[in-house]
């Protein structure tokens, strides 16, 4: 019988995927073309992506969901064409696909829920009635389509975040990963909105939160003091997602330098300062997730 | 007349809209030089505010905030320093915009807004501005300068573009091209031709000056 996340994390370090937004760009995504429409359009790519992460370890892969809430699919032309609705049913069905076919116990289907892409007072408008509407949607698309667990990312408005995970606990009771993006400063951690790890543990704790964390943003490197930080303010589970070093340009074109030994070194580090999940973003793929997954069983 | 500067300068680290505004209007009745009440006054507050939010002390609401109050100030004493009442004239006419696929504008404004406020007068395009219309407004104000904005490494090489776009109808030679935004850097100025590259708003500045020969 399959064990819950919940039970999972007690025992060992949780693997979960790398980026999605890489694959799609080294799949053939181009600039003009929104990442969720390929769940509609190319789920077999999608599949395939998915197969990848999980034939590579990953234990938790998450649904190319990330920009699927109403508000942010209509910043686009293109955007505007999709139907919210059919657009994250496809996402999971793609990773449920993969997940079957892999055939293996105890993989996780993560619904992928991001931010909607405004802002709110003084720098913008939005309000939390207007990204719970969008958010509660979402959570309910993805949960009647069947995802195991939620994952909430690349949040950098503590507010924000939080009206996801409220929306989230609307319509279920599954458990909910929830990670701000931070960057370094000289003075500490802090998300472009200025909320630190502290306001995240103490708001998202009260809230219902199963596991906490960061992704994007920090290359791993930069991330491993973050994990210590946290660490030493909570005893709450914590998933860790960083990027593989920062882009450069390569004849026109992003490139991330970093080698998957030198992410898996330093998520090594992250997992011994206390992250209990870790995984990738940005720049991530599945030779990097296979580094870690090495790492993380031959280690004992 | 010093303790007026500070005043001022205080009430955009203050983030005081109000207050900016009403020192703004006394500084024209008082009929005080007014490109000193700019630079030495809401400028300097600007530049501690971004110097602030560069250490990680303030964030992008803050940043947000001082440059609401200092566009509150720079819209009541603009009249005064168009006209030349400042002692100065207009140093330049500069297209800004941020490039074709990128929204990010919060930078690309506040340069806009310390350019106007050294006295250069701006054709704002906004974001996600297409190649081609950098080029023809540029054509058609007779632009100086473009200032082109990108915040995403995908969307860096249109800025290449641009350069690329004014070759093409020989106006390279006439008009200057800076860049800025998070990915870019001055290897990358370098590398697709472009005149300069500045990190921040108040080195926007100083470069426009530089590279239009305007003068300090």
């Amino acid at each position: 019988m399959k064990h819950g996340l919940m039970e999972v994390i007690t025992r060992k370090v949780v693997l979960f995927d790398g980026g999605m937004g890489t694959m799609l760009i080294s799949s053939g995504l181009r600039e003009w073309e929104v990442p969720e429409s390929w769940n509609i359009s190319k789920p077999d790519q999608l599949v395939e992506i998915h197969t990848a992460y999980l034939e590579a370890g990953a234990e938790v892969i998450q649904t190319n969901t990330f920009g699927a809430n109403r508000i942010k699919l209509s910043s686009s032309d293109a955007g505007k064409e999709l139907d919210p609705v059919e657009v994250n049913e496809k996402g999971v069905e793609c990773a449920r696909r993969a997940i079957d076919r892999f055939g293996a116990e105890d993989r996780f289907l993560a619904g992928e829920i991001g931010p909607t892409g405004l802002f709110y007072p003084p720098v913008g408008e939005l309000t939390d009635e207007e990204a719970s509407k969008a958010f509660t949607a979402q959570a309910r698309t993805l949960e009647k389509a069947g995802v195991d667990l939620f994952i909430i990312e690349t949040m950098y408005d503590l507010r924000e975040a939080l009206a996801a995970l409220k929306s989230v606990r609307r319509v279920s009771d599954r458990p909910v990963v929830i990670e701000l993006t931070f960057e370094k400063k000289p003075r500490g951690y802090f998300t472009m909105m200025g909320d630190t790890p502290e306001k995240e543990i103490e708001a998202f704790l009260s809230e219902g939160a199963s596991v906490m964390g960061a992704n994007c943003t920090l290359a791993s490197g930069d991330m491993i003091d973050l994990v210590s930080s946290f660490r030493e303010m909570t005893d709450a589970s914590l998933v860790f997602q960083p990027n593989a070093g920062r882009p450069e340009m390569e004849h026109g074109v992003p490139a991330y330098k970093q080698h998957p030994q030198e992410f898996a070194d330093d998520i090594e580090k992250m997992v011994r300062a206390g992250a209990n999940a870790v995984g990738g973003c940005c720049g991530t793929n599945p030779d990097f997730i296979r580094a870690v997954y090495d790492r993380l069983t031959q280690g004992g | 007349m010093e303790s007026f500067l500070k005043d001022c300068a205080q009430s955009i680290l203050d983030f005081d809209s109000e207050r900016a505004e009403k020192l703004a209007q006394e500084a024209l009745k008082r009929q005080l030089p007014v490109l000193d009440v700019v630079e030495k006054g809401f400028v300097a507050g600007i530049r501690e505010v971004g110097r602030l939010w560069e250490e990680g002390t303030l964030f992008l609401p803050e940043l947000v905030m001082g440059a609401e109050a200092i566009k509150g100030a720079l819209a009541v004493l603009q009249p005064a320093l168009q006209e030349g009442k400042g002692g100065h004239r207009t140093t330049g006419h500069i297209v800004i915009g941020t490039i074709e696929g990128d929204i990010h504008d919060i930078g690309k404004t506040l340069v806009a807004t310390m350019l106007s406020a050294n006295g250069f007068e701006i054709t704002d395009l906004g974001a996600d501005v297409p190649v081609k219309m950098f080029v023809d407004e540029a054509a058609e104000k007779g632009a100086d300068c473009i200032a082109i904005s990108a915040l995403l490494t995908t969307t860096m090489p249109g800025q290449q573009r641009v350069i690329e776009e004014l070759e093409k109808r020989s106006m390279r030679e006439g008009i200057k091209v800076i860049v800025g935004g998070a990915p870019c850097s001055e290897e990358w100025a370098r590398e697709i031709g472009a005149d300069g590259y500045a990190g921040d708003a108040v080195a926007a500045v100083t470069l426009t000056k530089k590279v239009t020969g305007a003068r300090d």
